[in-house]
């Protein structure tokens, strides 16, 4: 089939005295770059239309005092002052980081998980559906059953508690303001946990079996095994697990709203939902872009932290 | 290799055909009709689905030419739905509120005026309860007409009542707490109040206790007597008399527990009544009393029906709202749903034949058109919201432990009026 | 490329005990059935969960609830709604984002930056997004229709990094082999990406049927005619204020939930390492 050089070059390069291959891999890496575009073009797309634009309509909208039924008018920065000043902006935020500060609890969890559903024990099938249950069920469901698990008189913890004699008083779960969102962390790992566990093990399933033989057959250990291939190869589907676990921390709506709709008094609430209820429960569109405009930064940069601390790569989510 | 491809290319082309053809009956519209269109928006009562299709199939009787659609969402996602249809400029003609929602849009110039269609036709207003339909003014104008009222009351489990040794129902505020704290014993407390929209207010306003000065400018509910309630109503919770569900604002908790028998006193509006029964085979009229809170103070939690500002048929929609409050179908719908509509005659003719198929139901009925000068929970304010949601947060604070009832209050008054400020 | 080791030269590894294994697998086994078993108990006995003490075994249970599901709401137009939408969900996902995933396995100016701009993307949460989405599917015609329900769907991107991360485990040498051989880009993902990642196909076909089925606040707002609504649209109707329909409603989740769990037992194959997946990668 020969390589690319010995194609027929087109004239112009001849003519310009441009070296054969240099100008043949040049129209090749330009049809290559087409092609990775064209590729693109329909996720993208998506991702424009369903993110890109309504993050721009945001940030227009945060700059402007807008009335449902009236005028609209230009107010420079004057949301972002207001957020300063705002205590609940303030809580929902700290919330929300410390969300996102207990997200790798449910990862190692759901890694544990991974490995020893992976493993050769018998019924591994059975205990991975198991896990895997609480994950497609209705967010909605989940809430319900979980506030009742939670119940302070009739809940099936305190039940629990109360028959272990562990406590005396019942506990009032998501009416206390230091446990409403541990609480909520716990149904969420519940329910999430199935869903860390198919990232994990479709990554497991990227290590290539000959080279556990090869190592076997060199002596190695199983912990040997584990640690030198394993884990390293396995990187991508962890660093991938975490950075879903920060996303769904910041836009894991749903639970919140249903559990405890933030209570009490804030101290559960997250700032997607304090965005959600100041758009349309207090109706102030136009402060909640501004909300999600600033979540959207923070974001951001705490990728990129995330990122150089992590050793600069997006842990070889990006690699070779 | 053109022999080979013939028949291929031909069922290529065949194929392409039919497609096409698909692509274009999907993106052909309908020839835009004659018929004109109004739809209208309910909250949260699907259940009543064959209502409303008599509803429509009545006004196609009266307006052949106008086609009407019927939506409903619930509750929480009702705001997020009708802002949505209104900045795509595309809002239900008619839409109906629970509580204090309307507040917003008509402050914000998004509902229609109805004192003029009030105006002109004298016996449409006559049909209604002059203070029911009043809830829905602002500054001075009609936004809505009653779809269906209710307001707070007091039930009370009368066998726990006995067992405390306690007879007949509270005729005060502190007698109230005092009962709570005697029937609370282990699993069961004494008293429960509902909490979302407001309905936990009259415990407040009981005592005396404003939330605002008259002209709506500033807060007026740091007073000693405010605190006062708030120390017992968090002792209460403390100590498992309130029961602390009180202040999570549930609908389904709140009356489960009750229906268990677990609760004394429950504060909440009528339809919690038949909630309950449906999950209580011990009520009757021997076991459950039922009572106006003492002071008669009640927060009136009713559905209105309004036209949107965005409408483009607002004399059609008129027509369609006179005629579903009319006594013909307020009638039907009472009795479908066991709510008074606010529609006078209607509701007489309900409650009297309640009272010989379901006395107790009647009773209930009966309490929400009593004392109905005596509404409180609402305030004629665009952010409405803003302020309510300043206030109650700290409330939860205090009613929870973490801060003194004194604190909490000054805090709330700094956050109701910098809200009140802007 | 086949080893040429025979089988039987391996030697085996130092066994380890599989209880504890066991033990710990039983143990998470317990609390993630747990919640499950009152929602399934609930949902046969319709009990008032709000009595104390909570009752371990149900009482009288009976399937009458599944049946009223059926009938309280338009569960069959419902379901159709529902597997149309997440039909053409999960058909554009396993597509596009393989698509999207391959170009992204090969270098090109620009690459980091697309990255970000995924990364960033999945930062967005969907309530901040509401409005501006149902204005641009309104402008694209699309409102009421099975098309725009799924559009927002199309493509997400986990599921392109999962698809990412199996493409770059496939060794360069079997594409470098296959352009040689005269394949087209699309050949090759078809013919030998695919093939060979079938855990990451498995896990696509799985997320984006949840997130699609499951979806709720989107179907709510771009849909206006009940015809086209979707099953989670009818929870609505189990949580009315006017009867307490309990076992109803935790019987009409079990019922949305069964088409997933099937769906992952169906997938369950893909998960499991076996001889085959390491020779064709070896």
């Amino acid at each position: 089939m020969g390589d690319a050089g010995t194609i027929q070059v087109p004239r112009a390069s001849r003519r310009r005295n441009v070296p054969r291959r240099a100008n043949a891999a040049g129209s090749k890496r330009r049809r290559e770059l087409l092609l990775v575009w064209v590729f693109l073009v329909p996720s993208l797309l998506v991702f424009f239309l369903y993110r890109v634009l309504p993050l721009i309509w945001n940030l227009v909208l945060s700059f402007q005092e807008f009335s449902l039924f009236g005028a609209t008018r230009f107010i420079g920065f004057d949301h972002y002052v207001d957020m300063w000043n705002d205590d609940v902006f303030w809580i929902t935020l700290r919330n929300t980081l410390l969300y996102m500060a207990s997200a790798p609890i449910g990862i190692a969890l759901a890694l544990a998980v991974s490995l020893m559903v992976n493993s050769e024990v018998r019924g591994r099938n059975i205990y991975r559906t198991i896990v895997f249950l609480s994950y497609p069920l209705m967010t909605v469901a989940v809430g319900i059953i979980w506030r009742w698990l939670y119940d302070e008189k009739v809940g099936l913890f305190n039940f629990v508690l109360r028959s272990l004699h562990l406590v005396d008083q019942p506990l009032p779960f998501l009416q206390s303001f230091e446990l409403a969102l541990p609480a909520v962390l716990l149904a969420n790992v519940w329910q999430i946990l199935g869903f860390y566990m198919i990232i994990l093990l479709a990554g497991l399933q990227n290590i290539p079996q000959n080279l556990y033989e090869a190592a076997s057959i060199d002596g190695a250990s199983r912990r040997q095994q584990f640690v030198r291939i394993t884990l390293p190869l396995l990187r991508p589907a962890i660093f991938l697990a975490f950075v879903i676990g920060i996303m769904t921390s910041f836009t894991s709506f749903d639970l919140v709203y249903v559990m405890t709709q933030g209570g009490p008094s804030h101290s559960s609430e997250l700032l997607v939902n304090y965005i959600y209820r100041a758009a349309f429960e207090l109706s102030k569109v136009d402060y909640a872009a501004a909300l999600t405009v600033v979540q959207f930064l923070l974001l951001v940069v705490l990728t990129w932290l995330g990122n150089r601390l992590s050793g600069g790569d997006a842990g070889a989510v990006e690699s070779e | 290799m053109l022999q080979q491809g013939s028949p291929h290319r031909y069922r290529t082309l065949a194929r392409s055909l039919v497609a096409a053809l698909c692509l274009a009956t999907l993106a052909v519209n309908p020839a835009v009709a004659q018929q004109k269109k109004i739809s209208f928006l309910t909250w949260n009562i699907s259940d009543q689905e064959e209502l409303f299709k008599e509803w429509i199939a009545e006004f196609k009787k009266l307006r052949p030419d106008v086609d009407v659609e019927w939506l409903d969402k619930k509750g929480p996602e009702f705001p997020t739905y009708y802002q949505t249809q209104v900045i795509a400029g595309t809002p239900p003609d008619i839409i109906n509120t629970q509580g204090g929602l309307w507040l917003e849009y008509a402050a914000a110039g998004g509902m229609v005026d109805l004192t003029p269609y009030l105006a002109k036709e004298p016996d449409v207003r006559r049909r209604f309860n002059a203070d029911y339909l009043g809830n829905w003014t602002y500054e001075g104008r009609n936004h809505m007409l009653p779809f269906y009222i209710s307001k707070t009351l007091l039930f009370y489990n009368k066998t726990m009542f006995k067992e405390a040794g306690l007879s007949g129902p509270p005729q005060s505020f502190d007698q109230m707490m005092d009962y709570a704290a005697k029937m609370s014993k282990g699993d069961k407390t004494g008293f429960m109040t509902l909490n979302f929209d407001w309905l936990y207010w009259p415990l407040f306003r009981m005592n005396g206790v404003e939330l605002l000065t008259p002209d709506l400018k500033k807060a007026s509910f740091n007073t000693p007597q405010a605190v006062k309630v708030l120390d017992a109503l968090t002792k209460g919770t403390g100590n498992g008399a309130i029961n602390k569900i009180s202040w999570t604002g549930r609908w389904v908790e709140p009356n489960g527990a009750f229906a268990a028998g677990n609760v004394g006193m429950l504060h909440a509006h009528s339809p919690a009544f038949f909630f309950i029964r449906g999950q209580a085979p011990w009520i009757n009229a021997d076991t459950l009393g039922v009572t106006n809170v003492p002071g008669g103070w009640a927060t009136p939690n009713s559905h209105g029906l309004g036209i949107s500002k965005g409408s483009k048929q607002p004399d059609i929609a008129w027509e369609f709202l006179k005629m579903v409050t009319s006594e013909k179908w307020t009638e039907r719908f009472s009795a479908r749903r066991k709510v008074l509509t606010g529609n006078v005659a209607s509701d007489k003719t309900t409650l009297d034949k309640m009272k010989v198929d379901d006395p107790l139901a009647a009773a209930v009925l009966q309490t929400q058109l009593e004392q109905t000068d005596k509404l409180t929970g609402n305030w004629r304010l665009a952010n409405d919201a803003r302020v309510k949601d300043a206030f109650y947060p700290e409330i939860q604070n205090a009613v929870l432990g973490r801060k003194t009832p004194a604190e909490a209050i000054k805090d709330a008054e700094g956050k109701v009026n910098r809200v009140l400020g802007r | 490329m086949m080893s040429a080791r025979p089988r039987t030269a391996i030697a085996p590894a130092r066994r380890y005990p599989h209880w504890p294994i066991h033990v710990a697998l039983l143990l998470v086994s317990f609390c993630m059935l747990v919640p499950f078993y009152w929602v399934l108990k609930t949902s046969l006995t319709g009990e008032n969960i709000f009595v104390y003490p909570p009752s371990v075994w149900p009482v009288a249970p009976h399937l009458f609830y599944y049946v009223d599901v059926w009938y309280y709401i338009p569960f069959a137009r419902y379901l159709l709604n529902s597997v149309m939408v997440s039909g053409l969900a999960i058909g554009a996902n396993v597509v596009f984002n393989a698509m999207a995933a391959y170009a992204l396995t090969r270098q090109f100016r620009g690459r980091g930056l697309i990255i970000t701009l995924l990364l960033s993307c999945m930062m967005i949460p969907f309530q901040t997004t509401i409005v501006p989405a149902y204005l641009i599917t309104g402008k694209l015609g699309l409102l009421n229709s099975y098309l725009g329900l799924a559009l927002p769907t199309f493509s997400t991107i986990v599921c392109i990094f999962v698809y990412k991360a199996s493409f770059d485990a496939v060794p360069r040498s079997l594409i470098d082999a296959a352009r040689i051989d005269g394949l087209s880009e699309l050949q090759i993902i078809m013919k030998i990406m695919v093939p060979l990642s079938t855990s990451a196909v498995a896990t696509n076909v799985i997320l984006s049927f949840i997130w699609s089925w499951n979806n709720f606040l989107w179907p709510l707002i771009v849909v206006r005619d009940p015809q086209m609504q979707t099953l989670p649209l009818g929870l609505s109707r189990f949580l009315t204020y006017h009867e307490n329909t309990t076992g109803a409603l935790y019987a009409f989740c079990i019922m949305v939930l069964l088409p997933g769990i099937v769906l992952f037992l169906l997938a369950q194959k893909e998960f499991i390492r076996g001889l085959t997946s390491g020779a064709t990668k070896g």
